[in-house]
Order: structure tokens, then C-alpha cells, then sequence
């Protein structure tokens, strides 16, 4: 029985939404790292907030057991993850934050930033399989993360990915001229008397909240796309600041518009539709050439 | 008017000083060139004037004094998309915090600030596709934007030709006519010997404080340098 393109947004809209503000979101937090030359992270960081998830599996039965899951049993809790949603999040970010931590505090004594960021990439990726062997309830739950199949996301995910990226879009809205002062020129931020240590870190709080937040609703593999492509394909059109992270959300919107025609007519995953759509925005950005 | 005063200060890294004992009286109108052999600690010298370091020992005192900072442009990352009047309107983010956006006023002021370092036509251009003394020039601009009493840079003239560095000496001495304060960092002795009032002579740790004609006599650099051929001029 065919279904309608109107009964597949209907029975999707909660995934569908989740992505679009996705789309919207981590374009802005990517263009930030792309600027700071730190945008490996977008790839690292995710990669923490599976291995973080996954230990949050293998530690559930201890955690139900002796610090209680509410009125949410561990047969429930294992076999439908939205029940304790809240529980995985807070692990992805305990484990995104960690990392992010990690490489700040270790960026600032020198050395190579590639070289550390690929490192971070392999501990964490080694991680989640490690905790996934212990977990494998856990595993399979990032697998499907990782292949992008996104349209299980229910109102819960929706709802923590709307309220906790909709906060990343204010800051990012309210603070923007000062994150990008302190990123261009630390030093003048400085002598203007900028408060230059709170805005980095409130940087790196809403990258982390970001990460966490995409990685737990949506899996790493759409999240790295969204982050690292749509700045990309944006910046050689952008003539002005304004633009280039107006530009870069647009090109993140159209991403996952794309993503959903693909991946409904030639029923490919969604998230991986989403990211090769965001690729292919990359093409008219290589035929230009910008400082 | 004193605008910064060091007494017995000293600055350096991890506890440890690089230039010790600099007495300093900055005062209104006057122009100061800070010069020396490199890794003398010209630099720790200006970031100390600047508040980017804590002194070690002694004080710094320039409460209520607005700092004009002209860093090298070779600091700034090309990647940012930003147009010559984005950055030197951010010589007015002092002025603003959180939701408030520049104003009317600002986008006037920033303009005739690029009209007047002959970048006018330049406003909408990207900061990255400048030429060097071009994006020099904007960032004196953006210096300028936060109405200092003092105007602080860092080598200025360093790696562009000599039409622009006359272009730049040309706006500074201009400043300088107009009463403004001007401390720089230079390698181009001449350049400083023509322009400044005062010379703060940067070796071996210590500050020496003299006139141009003073400090910058060929048998007098020969004896700074320790060797017979001052070195002179990019």
C-alpha cells in the first residue's frame, strides 16, 4: 500500500522537526568551530556523547537498582529508551563536556591540534565499543544512532532537542558579536575589557549542549554532517559575518529538506540522506575561490 | 595630563621577568617609539602598558584611560568573512553588550573613521582580501572607534612596502597633530627617529628613556646592539 507524501510528514513530524531544527541550529555552532579552526571537534565531540550513551546502558541496572529510574522499570528502560531519555542525555553530556574539557585543557598547553582531536576521535570511538560489548542493548541503540535512522524520534526528543538547541539559537542570537569578536581578536577583547573567559566558555557550553543534545535525538552521523558541511558550502557566498551564519543555517535547512525528499522517494536512512544532500551544497562552494 | 604611569615595573612570564624596573609617564600628546634588539622584550614591554600582563612587581596606573590597540594584522585569521567596516565597528563593542546592536551613529562614525585612513571606498570589501597596509590602516580605524587617549600599536609598518608605510606614518602623525597620545613598537628605526618625541629603548631587561636624537645615534646604536653595523631598516 503506497502512502502519501502528507501521511509520511504526519507520521514522521516529530522526527521531521527535530531535524529541521537540527538543520537550523548546528550550522551556527559549526560555523564557530570552522572560524576557530577547531572543527574536528564536530567530529570528536559526538563521538564522546555515543561512547557516553553507551555507558550510560551498561550502567543502568547498577543506577535502576540502586538509585532508582522513577516509576520507570529497567525491563522498560531497556527495551524503550524514550522512557529515561533524560538519563541518556545526561550521560552524553557528561561524556561531551568531558572531552570538550579535555581538549581545551590540552590545547592550551601546545602540540598538535590534529593530532589530538584524532586521538580524542579514536579513545572515544574504541570507548563505544568497548562499553558496547558490556551493553549490547546499548550498542544496538547507537548503532541504529549511527546509521541515521532518525524517524523513531518521539515528542520527548523533539521536545528536549527543541527547548535545549532553541536555548543554543538564543545565546548564539543575543551573544553573536561577541563570540566573534573574542574569536577574531582575543587580545582586543581584552584591552576593550570584554569579559573574554566567560564568552569562550559559554562557547564551548553551547557546543557541548549542542553536541549532546544532537547526538542523543538525532545519532552522531547527521550532527556531523550538519556541523562541519552547511559552514562550508556557506562562507564563500558570505561578503559579511551576518551572512555567512545566516547562509550557513539556510544551507542546513535545505540539508534536511533535501535529506527528506531522498530519503522518502528512494527510501534511503534519513540522517545519511540529510548529510550527502549537505555534500552536494559543498560543489558550487569548491568552484569558488575566497580568501 | 599623565595617562599611564609604571612605576618600578616589571613584566614577564611564569614569574619569571623579561624587563624589569621600567619607570614611564605617558602623557597627553606625546609619542613614544618603543625599539630594540629582538627577544629584548619589546612585546612583554607593550603587552604590560596594555593590561594583557599582570605586572610582577611595581605598578601600572591608567584607570579611566580608554586604550586604542592596534595589534599586527598577521594575529588575525584570514577565515572570518568579516567586511573592513565589521571590524573596525568593533572598536564600538566596548560600548554595547548583549541584545544592543550598533547604531546609526556607530555605522556614521566607523565610515568617516575608513574615509579618513583613505579606505572609504573600501568599507564593504572583505577584511581578509585587503592588501597589508590597507588592513593595517582599517585596524587603526577600529582603534580609533573606541575614542582612545591613547593609541597603542604593534608594529605597524612591519612587512608592507614603503608607499604604506608612509600612508600609516602619514595617519599617525596626523593623530599626533591632533593631541592624541602614541606609543609604538617598531623595528624601522628611522621611521621612529623621524616621528617620535621620546624612545624607550628595550635590552638586556632594562628600559632605557631618552630623545630620538639621543638614543638613536649610529655610535650610540652600535653600542645597544653590541656590533659595528646597526641594524637598520626593512
Amino acid at each position: 500500500m503506497d502512502i502519501t507524501w502528507a501521511e509520511r510528514i504526519d507520521l514522521f513530524r516529530f522526527a521531521l522537526s527535530a531535524a529541521l531544527i537540527a538543520g537550523l541550529v548546528c550550522p551556527l555552532i559549526g560555523v564557530f568551530l570552522l572560524l576557530r579552526r577547531t572543527s574536528f571537534y564536530g567530529i570528536a565531540l559526538p563521538q564522546f556523547a555515543a561512547a557516553g550513551v553507551v555507558f550510560g546502558f551498561v550502567l543502568l541496572p547498577w543506577w535502576a537498582q540502586h538509585i532508582g529510574l522513577g516509576d520507570v522499570t529497567l525491563e522498560m528502560a531497556l527495551s524503550d529508551t524514550h522512557a529515561v531519555m533524560n538519563y541518556h542525555l545526561a550521560w552524553a553530556a557528561l561524556f561531551t563536556f568531558g572531552g570538550l574539557f579535555a581538549l581545551v585543557w590540552l590545547g592550551r598547553r601546545g602540540g598538535s591540534e590534529i593530532g589530538r582531536v584524532a586521538a580524542a576521535f579514536a579513545i572515544a570511538n574504541a570507548a563505544t565499543y568497548f562499553f558496547g560489548r558490556l551493553s549490547p542493548v546499548g550498542k544496538s541503540f547507537v548503532d541504529e544512532l549511527l546509521q541515521g535512522e532518525i524517524l523513531g524520534v518521539g515528542v520527548h526528543e523533539l521536545e528536549t532537542i527543541g527547548v535545549l538547541l532553541g536555548a543554543v539559537l538564543v545565546c548564539i542570537f543575543v551573544f553573536h558579536r561577541d563570540l566573534v569578536l573574542v574569536s577574531f581578536d582575543r587580545e582586543f577583547a581584552l584591552v576593550l575589557g570584554k569579559r573574554v573567559v566567560a564568552f569562550e566558555t559559554l562557547l564551548n557550553a553551547l557546543v557541548g549542549v549542542g553536541v549532546a543534545a544532537g547526538t542523543m535525538t538525532l545519532g552522531p552521523t547527521i550532527l556531523f554532517g550538519l556541523i562541519v558541511l552547511p559552514p562550508l558550502a556557506a562562507r564563500p557566498f558570505a561578503s559579511s559575518m551576518n551572512r555567512f551564519l545566516l547562509f550557513s543555517s539556510l544551507f542546513g535547512v535545505l540539508a534536511v529538506v533535501g535529506g527528506v525528499v531522498v530519503s522518502f522517494e528512494w527510501d534511503f536512512p534519513l540522517g545519511a540522506s540529510v548529510v550527502a544532500v549537505a555534500a552536494l551544497e559543498l560543489l558550487p562552494a569548491l568552484c569558488m575561490r575566497r580568501p | 595630563m599623565t595617562l599611564i604611569r609604571l612605576q618600578r615595573a616589571a613584566f614577564g612570564y611564569t614569574r619569571r621577568p623579561v624587563v624589569a624596573g621600567v619607570d614611564l609617564e605617558v602623557r597627553a600628546g606625546r609619542f613614544f617609539g618603543i625599539v630594540g634588539p629582538n627577544g629584548a622584550g619589546k612585546t612583554t614591554l607593550f603587552r604590560g602598558i596594555l593590561g594583557l600582563l599582570k605586572p610582577l612587581a611595581g605598578s601600572v596606573e591608567s584607570s579611566g584611560v580608554v586604550l586604542g590597540y592596534v595589534p599586527q594584522r598577521e594575529t588575525l585569521d584570514a577565515l572570518y568573512p568579516l567586511t573592513a567596516q565589521e571590524v573596525v565597528e568593533m572598536g564600538a563593542y566596548r560600548r554595547l553588550s548583549g541584545l544592543r546592536s550598533v547604531t546609526r551613529a556607530d555605522r556614521d562614525a566607523s565610515s568617516a573613521l575608513l574615509a579618513r585612513v583613505g579606505l572609504g571606498e573600501q568599507r564593504a570589501a572583505r577584511f581578509a582580501a585587503l592588501s597589508g597596509g590597507q588592513r593595517q590602516r582599517t585596524l587603526i580605524a577600529r582603534a580609533l572607534m573606541t575614542r582612545p587617549n591613547v593609541l597603542l600599536l604593534d608594529e605597524p609598518t612591519s612587512g608592507v612596502d614603503r608607499s604604506a608605510q608612509a600612508r600609516i606614518l602619514a595617519i599617525l602623525r596626523e593623530l599626533h597633530r591632533e593631541g592624541l597620545a602614541i606609543l609604538l613598537v617598531s623595528h624601522h628605526l628611522s621611521m621612529v627617529r623621524e616621528s617620535v618625541d621620546e624612545v624607550l629603548w628595550v635590552a638586556r631587561g632594562t628600559v632605557r628613556h631618552g630623545s630620538p636624537s639621543e638614543l638613536l645615534k649610529p655610535e650610540q646604536l652600535d653600542e645597544l646592539f653590541e656590533t659595528e653595523a646597526a641594524p637598520e631598516e626593512a
